[in-house]
Order: structure tokens, then C-alpha cells, then sequence
């Protein structure tokens, strides 16, 4: 390591760790490193813009901001949640099933957990405690459990990130993310059935049967929107990136045409509110793609590439070792940092070791995810408690569960590699 | 300073918009190419004339996030490790964003011209496709001259959150900290 090198990670290190945006203490880190080197300053700068106008599937990132800001503030949501309730809202723990299952059909039209958490899942845990049948921390819990699926089946923000610092194709992670997400749906509904059975949660009045083709009719055209999005993909129609807009444009259609509840106001609103995210994300992205340069120039994948293979790391102990180490970190950075920061300085092993690249990539993403609901800083535990006010000592204590289960989960897609691969096989793809 | 805020939304809004409707555009001259009637009966339809949306969007994109970053992402919409920022007692908060502030202040004024010397050799490159669309003037440094801007705007705002800082001190942070916007949709 090159006395520059170390410099430019100490300042990235002190300066984020003081609480200044990672963006900034990116842009920050790569000028010292820049400086001691000698080179031109101006260097981060042009790495950056050069990197940003030159990555075309990082335009869907906005673009599925806008489309699921479009859905939360519609009532499309609220449409889906009364379908999947009378589906399979009379089961015991029918709402907890509820949860998952409508978490499920959200995450084939959001790429985004935070998303998912703040509108369906808001309105569910309403629900859940009106008439007080749940405890609020366990409804709290398996929300948050439940919303890590929406990156994990496509569309997906974390897989495009993870597409553009592995040259990955995006096609074939989407498609390598539909069983493992369905996994960890069923999961969550074992765990919940058990536990529901255990504490004796009690049951829901049901909705009668004849009530639900009409609640069918009424969410179809929401329902309609995952097939919409991978058929557009995989059918050759519009690129993934031109799919996000498709899906926005459809939101859009539905929820100010269709349903007749978006205002224009609320329109220029959600603008504003995902240029907001959109903007604060670009940053970040813009400072991974720095670090990139500066981690390249000092050639340090290649060199513990080397390194590993001297020590003889089998290809699943490293994958596994990989897979701890980004859940220790997940408990105290946030899941787009690990993705563009952490993940690329692994690739270059992966590849030397022989591990296919969508089935390291859909794990390492379902492993941030998880990592979105781990203590001490789990971001969808503080976005429940900031839009539920529940307090965040319940939902944490009623975490622990639904965790476990989920890493188990994890477990098994990194031991069954073709839990994630297998559908893209079908679809012609040929992993290493 | 309001008026400027909503300035700098609404020019956000614009963006955003104008790179949703280019795409929904391009998808529909795309398929509105195999039908070769439609470019005979409306020429301004004509697909030739559309081979610059994928660029523009990239642009719109460029500039959203700087601009955004300049002008509209508040402090609590950054990706930010509040942990230690939260744990920590008022005075030491307070000496954080200070140097938090003076570090990112003093690399970016240094950075100001040696990256405009770098996007000079710009003023000859021309964009792939932009003039079609903008005419003939448009070089690559006119898209990335707003970067010179983000720094400017950074350093301005930093400047004035480190001398609040010197003076007022910093406010203590809500229990649920203001670090966690509830709009971060990124994951």
C-alpha cells in the first residue's frame, strides 16, 4: 500500500466517520490521495463526470425513484393491500401473511425497500394494530422483514448499482433475483405462521369469498404492472433502463387517470422528492466511481486477488467469508455504500476464484438487504419508527426471528447457487 | 432565500421531468419507426431526428445531480454514518462539523482550477449527437462546466455552515436523527 493510498483511506475514513455525507467525503479522500501522488487535482473531477455521463443503466435509478414515489402517493397501494387481505387474510397471522405477500407483489413493481417500508408497509401496521391483535413491534418487525424483498425481485436499485461496478448484465441479475425472492417471501410466512401459532394471535374476520372478484378487478391493473416490467425486459421491448420509465409512466397513468387520486400539486411534489433522492444517490455513485479509479490505479483488487490465491481460499469459504464480513459491516454502513464502495475490491477474486459473478452479486445484494434491518443501523427499522412512531426498542426486539430465518435464506442461496441461478439458465444465460 | 429554494425545486422538477417524458419519447419513436407511414404523414415524428434522447437524458442526469447537490438535497437527504455524530456530546458535535466542513471546503477550492484547466481541452470536443438537438455551438464542457458550479455552490454552503457553526454552535439532533430523511429511496 503506497503512502498515498493510505492517506486517501484515512481521510476517508476520519472524515465520514465525523458524520460528513459519504459523497463529499469521497471527493474529499480521492484530492488528498491525488495531491500526495502529485498528480493533477483536477483528475477527481473528470474521473467523475467522465464515470457518470458514460453509465446509461444508472438512468434507471431516478427513474424507479419517481415510479415508486408515484405509486406510494396513489392509492394503488391501498388497492393491492385490500386484495391481498381478502387472499389471504384468513389464515391465522393472516395479516402478518398479508404483509408478506403484498411485499412481494410491491417489490415486482418498486426496486427500492425504503419504498416499500414507508407506503405499504405503513399501512399495514395501522392495520395490524388497530384492534390491537398484534403486538406494534412484531408488525413493525415482519414489515421490515418483509420490504428487504422488494430490491431483491426486479425491478431493483441495488442490482443496477451492483451492475454498474461489476459490468454485470442487469437482465440476468433481475432474473437471478425472482426465486430467491420468492424464498425469502415463504420463508417469512413459515416463521410467521409458526409464530403466530405459538403466541395465539387471533384470527381476522374474514372477507367473504363472493367480495373478491370484485377487489380483484379492483387491484388488476396494479397487479398487471410486474408483468408489464419483465415482459418489457425480457421480451426485447425496452431496455431495463426504459423499462423504469415504462413503469413510471404506467404508475403515472393509473394512479392520475385510472384511479383519479394523484393532483398535479402532488405530481410537482413527488418531482421534487425523487430529484431530492435521485441527486443525494448520484453523489454517492459519482464518489464510487473516484474511489474506483484511486482502488485501480493502486491495482488493489488484483493484488489481494493474488494474495487469496497464495493462501489457497476455497471458492465457497471465500464467498462465505465474504458474505460474514458484509453483514458485520451491514449492521453499521448502509447498503449503497457496501454495494459501491465495498463489493468492487471482491470482484476481481470472485472472478480469479471462478464464482459466477450474478450468483455473488444477487447474494451480496440479499445480504445488504438483510443488512437493512440489522441493529444498531438498520435504515428500514428507522424508516418505520420515523413514519409509524413505533419505538425502535420494540421493533428491534421483535427482529431477532425473522433475521435468523433470513440468514438462513441467505445461507442456502450461497450453498445452492442455482436457488439464483437456475432461471437465468432457462433464459440462456451460461454462469462460470 | 425561500424564493431561491423554490427556484432551485422547480428547476429540480423540470429536470426530472424532462428526462421521464425523453424516455418515454424514445420509447415510443422506437416503435413508432417500424410503422413507416407515421414518419411520412408527421415528419417531426421521423426517427431520424430522435437519435439524440439517450444523451440528453445523461446529461439531464449530470446535471440533476449537481444542481441537486448545489441547490436541493438537504443535509438530511445525504448517505451519511451518523453513528459517532449521534453518540457524541454537543461540543464535540459541534468541533465535527467544523472540520467536516473546513476539510471539504479547503479540497474543493484547491480542486476549482486545476478541473477547470482539465475540462479546457472541452471547449474543442464536440458531443456525440447534442446538436442535433441544441445546434452546432454545444461542446462537452458546456455539460461538464456544471461541476465547476457544484463546487462553488459546496463550498459556499460549507463555508456558512462551518462559520454557524463557530458562532451558534450546532442544534442537537432529534432523537430520530434528521440524518434519516424518510425520501432516501436509493435501497
Amino acid at each position: 500500500m503506497s503512502i498515498a493510498f493510505f492517506l486517501c483511506l484515512a481521510a476517508l475514513f476520519i472524515i465520514a466517520a465525523i458524520g460528513t455525507p459519504i459523497g463529499y467525503a469521497i471527493i474529499v479522500s480521492s484530492i488528498v490521495y491525488l495531491l500526495a501522488k502529485g498528480q493533477s487535482v483536477g483528475i477527481a473531477g473528470k474521473t467523475l463526470m467522465d464515470g457518470l455521463y458514460q453509465s446509461f443503466i444508472l438512468l434507471a435509478v431516478p427513474l424507479f425513484i419517481v415510479a415508486a414515489n408515484i405509486m406510494n402517493a396513489g392509492t394503488i397501494t391501498d388497492r393491492l393491500l385490500r386484495f391481498c387481505v381478502a387472499l389471504v387474510g384468513r389464515f391465522r397471522g393472516g395479516l402478518g401473511h398479508v404483509n408478506v405477500i403484498s411485499s412481494l407483489i410491491f417489490s415486482g413493481m418498486s426496486g427500492s425497500a425504503v419504498a416499500d417500508a414507508a407506503g405499504i408497509g405503513k399501512i399495514i401496521i395501522d392495520m395490524m394494530t388497530r384492534s390491537g391483535q398484534y403486538p406494534r413491534g412484531y408488525a413493525a418487525a415482519i414489515t421490515a422483514a418483509s420490504a428487504t424483498i422488494g430490491p431483491i425481485i426486479p425491478p431493483s436499485i441495488p442490482m443496477v448499482l451492483y451492475a454498474l461496478v461489476s459490468n454485470t448484465s442487469i437482465g440476468y441479475l433481475f432474473l437471478g433475483g425472482i426465486m430467491p425472492g420468492l424464498f425469502m417471501g415463504v420463508v417469512l410466512m413459515i416463521m410467521n405462521a409458526w409464530i403466530a401459532s405459538r403466541r395465539g394471535f387471533t384470527l381476522e374476520e374474514p372477507i367473504p369469498l363472493k367480495e373478491f372478484p370484485r377487489l380483484t378487478v379492483n387491484a388488476f391493473p396494479a397487479l398487471l404492472m410486474p408483468v408489464i416490467l419483465l415482459y418489457g425486459i425480457y421480451g426485447g421491448v425496452t431496455t431495463p433502463t426504459e423499462a423504469a420509465a415504462v413503469a413510471a409512466a404506467y404508475a403515472l397513468v393509473l394512479a392520475a387517470v385510472f384511479y383519479r387520486s394523484l393532483s398535479l400539486k402532488a405530481f410537482y411534489n413527488i418531482l421534487v422528492e425523487s430529484a431530492r433522492s435521485s441527486a443525494a444517490i448520484g453523489l454517492v455513485i459519482g464518489g464510487a466511481l473516484i474511489l474506483n479509479y484511486v482502488v485501480a490505479s493502486e491495482n488493489i483488487p488484483n493484488r489481494m486477488a493474488q494474495a487469496l490465491a497464495g493462501l489457497e481460499v476455497s471458492p465457497l469459504l471465500f464467498i462465505l467469508g465474504v458474505n460474514v464480513l458484509l453483514l458485520i459491516l451491514g449492521c453499521v454502513l448502509d447498503a449503497t455504500t457496501i454495494i459501491l464502495v465495498i463489493i468492487p475490491l471482491f470482484i476481481p477474486t470472485c472472478i480469479h476464484l471462478g464464482i459466477d459473478l450474478v450468483h455473488f452479486g444477487v447474494v451480496a445484494v440479499v445480504n445488504c438487504m438483510i443488512g437493512l434491518i440489522t441493529p444498531p443501523y438498520g435504515i428500514l427499522l428507522f424508516v418505520i419508527n420515523a413514519v409509524t412512531r413505533i419505538p425502535l426498542g420494540e421493533i428491534i426486539s421483535e427482529i431477532w426471528l425473522f433475521l435468523a430465518i433470513l440468514i438462513a435464506a441467505l445461507l442456502a442461496m450461497i450453498l445452492f447457487p442455482d436457488i439464483v441461478l437456475w432461471l437465468p439458465k432457462q433464459f440462456g444465460y451460461k454462469p462460470l | 432565500m425561500k424564493r431561491l429554494r423554490q427556484f432551485a425545486n422547480a428547476v429540480a422538477a423540470l429536470l426530472m421531468f424532462v428526462m421521464f417524458a425523453t424516455f418515454i419519447l424514445q420509447v415510443v419513436i422506437r416503435y413508432s419507426a417500424r410503422l413507416e407511414w407515421i414518419a411520412e404523414a408527421i415528419p417531426l415524428l421521423d426517427p431520424a431526428r430522435f437519435g439524440w434522447t439517450l444523451e440528453f437524458c445523461l446529461a439531464l442526469w449530470v446535471w440533476l445531480v449537481f444542481l441537486g447537490n448545489a441547490f436541493v438535497v438537504r443535509d438530511q437527504d445525504h448517505v451519511t454514518f451518523d453513528i459517532l455524530y449521534m453518540a457524541v456530546g454537543p461540543r464535540l458535535r459541534r468541533l465535527f462539523v467544523i472540520l467536516g466542513g473546513l476539510a471539504i471546503c479547503i479540497t474543493f477550492i484547491m480542486s476549482i482550477q486545476p478541473t477547470w484547466e482539465r475540462f479546457y481541452i472541452l471547449r474543442l470536443k464536440k458531443t456525440a449527437t447534442l446538436s442535433e438537438l441544441f445546434g452546432s455551438w454545444i461542446r462537452m464542457r458546456h455539460i461538464y462546466s456544471v461541476y465547476i458550479l457544484f463546487l462553488v455552490a459546496v463550498v459556499i454552503r460549507y463555508l456558512y455552515y462551518v462559520w454557524n457553526a463557530i458562532r451558534k454552535g450546532v442544534p442537537t439532533p432529534a432523537p430520530l436523527s434528521p440524518h434519516h430523511g424518510e425520501g432516501r429511496l436509493d435501497q
